[in-house]
């Protein structure tokens, strides 16, 4: 009898334990991480990863190339992810490296080569380039200043590219020839068809996020977290936050710029709008409909806002509206996204079971 | 040396003034934004579709026979009362979070691209020409100036003075500066701080409605507007640091006069970019802007 209670006591602390670690029931945060590692972001991307396989092969044309969008799109979503998530800051105006590495790579296909690697290469290290300036004149100026610079720097590159003829101006450029991506010149990856661009987005797709969910796993992924949680505390840890934010800024727009690379290929040409704060807005209301700091949640997410976009545009042209609304929505009943919805009902079952 | 001086008189003279007006309007805006900093913590990217909304809404009361006058009245309130709802609504609920600073912001954001939408579903994509209350021009020394230019500058100069005798001569603006910097002990002293807030938030909107009044005769109603604005507002609060009324008023004068005379030998969307370019600079050397939070010393 005495040892029951005394085994009922220690389970009943460890119990208290547990749901003090756990986030409190009724403040759920946008920074409520559902960590990127646990069974139910892992299940999800792997099912989510068989849909995106079988999915050209039902789907017609139309809706694989949206598909790629989809994934295009996502991949700002992610790199929104990155920062919000991980280093918790908001950036309204990651379709700047979206847009520099759509353009970049448009010019570079008209006018210089034909290789797919060497534009690659030349994109990510002038993006590198660029998110490392941008970035460190933005986050030493940290906090709430973050967002708006960054919101700035995306609508004044917008002007820039809207205003230089060189640049096409306010048409962009057209006529950006798709290459074939040559593979240890071995053989040759043909872009021009459909299901082979898709499946090779998909590729490129799933290798960006394991490569990021590998770096954000490493000791430079906790350091990250740390700051994150509390900025302050990290240097007496002997970290120094700022190149950390740094670093972070610059791979989420490495992440941002796979999308521009492979976005003229996808349309054949470019816009100003790239840059646009619409493509910035949408990409952090992805990250937010799938699940802020889960990394799969902005793809999923890419998805739904990308289709869901498609219905609505049969329905109705103010898109603008429908955002704001599912904005609205998710920030104040549902601020953990889907992931965090699924999160709940699978705990919630577990709870009904045992 | 006559020929530079007749430039200087006839050609920079008009634009410096130009930028003047500007920059008092830009003013109005960026002390609404930088009031709500400063007490709430809250960025509201929706400030300038409220501006927005102030063009729309002297459109409409215009529309109704209020005429000039009656709008000059009555925008703000209207504008005001929208801010409320969004605080009571919106803003409010989350305040309680650990993460308001994101959260409020995201809110914001999305209630910025409902209220763009909404002006266009209800007025369409369309420019409105808001008929200025008076066409007169004033010669001052050899340069023309339209009245109503004048009157707008009068009357956003009057705004800046109140606000300012209101948080520095009165009770009210003791209780809202004493508020910034510590609610808890304000609270703790029987003061609604929810109410200040909400004060707060309603004030700072009904700048931005005045702003949108004064300017649509200048520069018409269209549903982009505000979006446009706000960033330039941006760059004001950054300059001029985050929740600073001085530092509001004082680079909103200062970016109003760089983007006026730069567009003089520059395309007017390049100036917007050097305004950019000066606002990154001046983060560079100081990244907090130029003068100190409200409710700090």
């Amino acid at each position: 009898m005495h040892a029951k209670h005394g085994v009922e006591a220690v389970r009943a602390v460890a119990a208290a334990a547990q749901a003090r670690r756990r986030p409190r029931a009724g403040v759920r945060s946008v920074l409520a991480a559902v960590p990127s590692a646990s069974p139910i972001v892992r299940w999800t991307g792997i099912g989510f990863l068989v849909v995106a396989a079988l999915f050209p092969l039902f789907g017609s044309g139309f809706y694989t190339r949206l598909a790629i969008e989809a994934m295009l799109f996502g991949s700002i979503a992610l790199s929104v992810d990155i920062l919000l998530g991980y280093a918790g800051m908001l950036s309204l105006g990651q379709a700047a490296y979206f847009g520099f590495a759509a353009y970049l790579t448009a010019v570079l296909y008209t006018h210089v080569t034909s290789s797919f690697w060497l534009v690659a290469l030349i994109v990510a290290a002038s993006v590198g380039l660029l998110a490392f300036l941008l970035g460190a004149v933005a986050i030493r100026a940290s906090g709430v200043y973050f967002a708006l610079i960054t919101f700035g720097v995306a609508e004044i590159l917008l002007k820039i590219a809207h205003n230089t003829r060189a640049l096409g101006g306010s048409d962009g450029i057209i006529g950006i020839p798709v290459p074939s991506v040559g593979v240890f010149g071995l053989f040759s990856i043909p872009l021009k068809h459909n299901l082979v661009f898709y499946y090779f987005v998909l590729a490129g797709i799933v290798l960006v996020y394991l490569g990021v969910r590998r770096i954000l796993n490493t000791p430079f992924g906790r350091v990250l977290h740390a700051v994150r949680d509390n900025a302050d505390r990290v240097p007496y840890l002997g970290y120094n936050p700022f190149w950390y934010k740094v670093c972070a800024y610059v791979l989420a727009a490495e992440v941002a710029a796979f999308g521009g690379l492979i976005y003229p290929l996808l349309r054949g040409f470019v816009s100003p709008e790239l840059f646009g704060f619409e493509v910035s807005t949408k990409a952090v209301v992805m990250s937010l409909v799938g699940g802020i700091g889960t990394l799969v949640g902005p793809l999923i997410g890419g998805v739904i806002i990308t289709f869901l976009e498609i219905v609505l545009g049969g329905i109705t042209e103010h898109h603008l509206i429908v955002l704001g609304v599912i904005f609205v929505v998710f920030v104040m009943f549902l601020p953990d996204g889907f992931m965090g919805l699924a999160r709940r009902l699978v705990a919630q079952r577990r709870g009904e079971r045992s | 040396m006559a020929d530079a001086l007749a430039y200087l008189h006839f050609v920079v003279v008009p634009q410096v003034i130009d930028g003047l007006i500007i920059g008092v309007t830009l003013a109005l805006v960026a002390l609404g934004l930088t009031m709500i900093f400063g007490l709430l913590h809250v960025i509201n990217l929706a400030h300038g579709e409220l501006y927005m909304l102030g063009g729309y809404a002297a459109l409409a009361l215009i529309g109704w026979g209020s005429g000039y006058w009656g709008a000059l009245v009555l925008v703000p309130l209207l504008v005001g009362l929208a801010g409320w709802g969004l605080e009571e609504l919106g803003i409010r609920p989350l305040m309680p979070r650990p993460d308001r600073a994101i959260v409020t912001l995201l809110l914001t954001f999305g209630v910025s691209l409902m209220l763009r939408d909404a002006a266009q579903i209800v007025w369409g994509t369309q420019t409105y020409s808001i008929e200025a209350p008076l066409t007169g021009v004033v010669e001052f020394g050899g340069v023309f100036l339209p009245t109503y230019r004048l009157l707008v500058l009068g009357v956003g100069v009057g705004a800046i003075a109140v606000t300012w005798w209101l948080l520095y001569r009165t009770r009210l603006g003791a209780v809202l500066r004493a508020t910034a910097a510590d609610p808890a002990m304000v609270a703790s002293l029987g003061i609604p701080v929810r109410w200040v807030y909400a004060f707060t938030f309603v004030f700072g909107c009904a700048l931005a409605g005045l702003a949108g009044v004064l300017l649509s005769p200048i520069y018409a109603v269209f549903p982009t507007m505000g979006h446009d604005f706000l960033i330039m507002a941006f760059a004001v609060v950054i300059v001029g640091g985050m929740g600073s009324l001085f530092g509001a008023v004082l680079a909103a004068l200062l970016l109003a006069q760089v983007h006026s005379i730069a567009s003089l030998w520059i395309p007017p969307v390049w100036a917007q970019t050097l305004v950019f370019v000066v606002m990154l600079l001046v983060l560079i050397v100081r990244p907090a802007g130029l003068f100190a939070r409200l409710g700090k010393a």
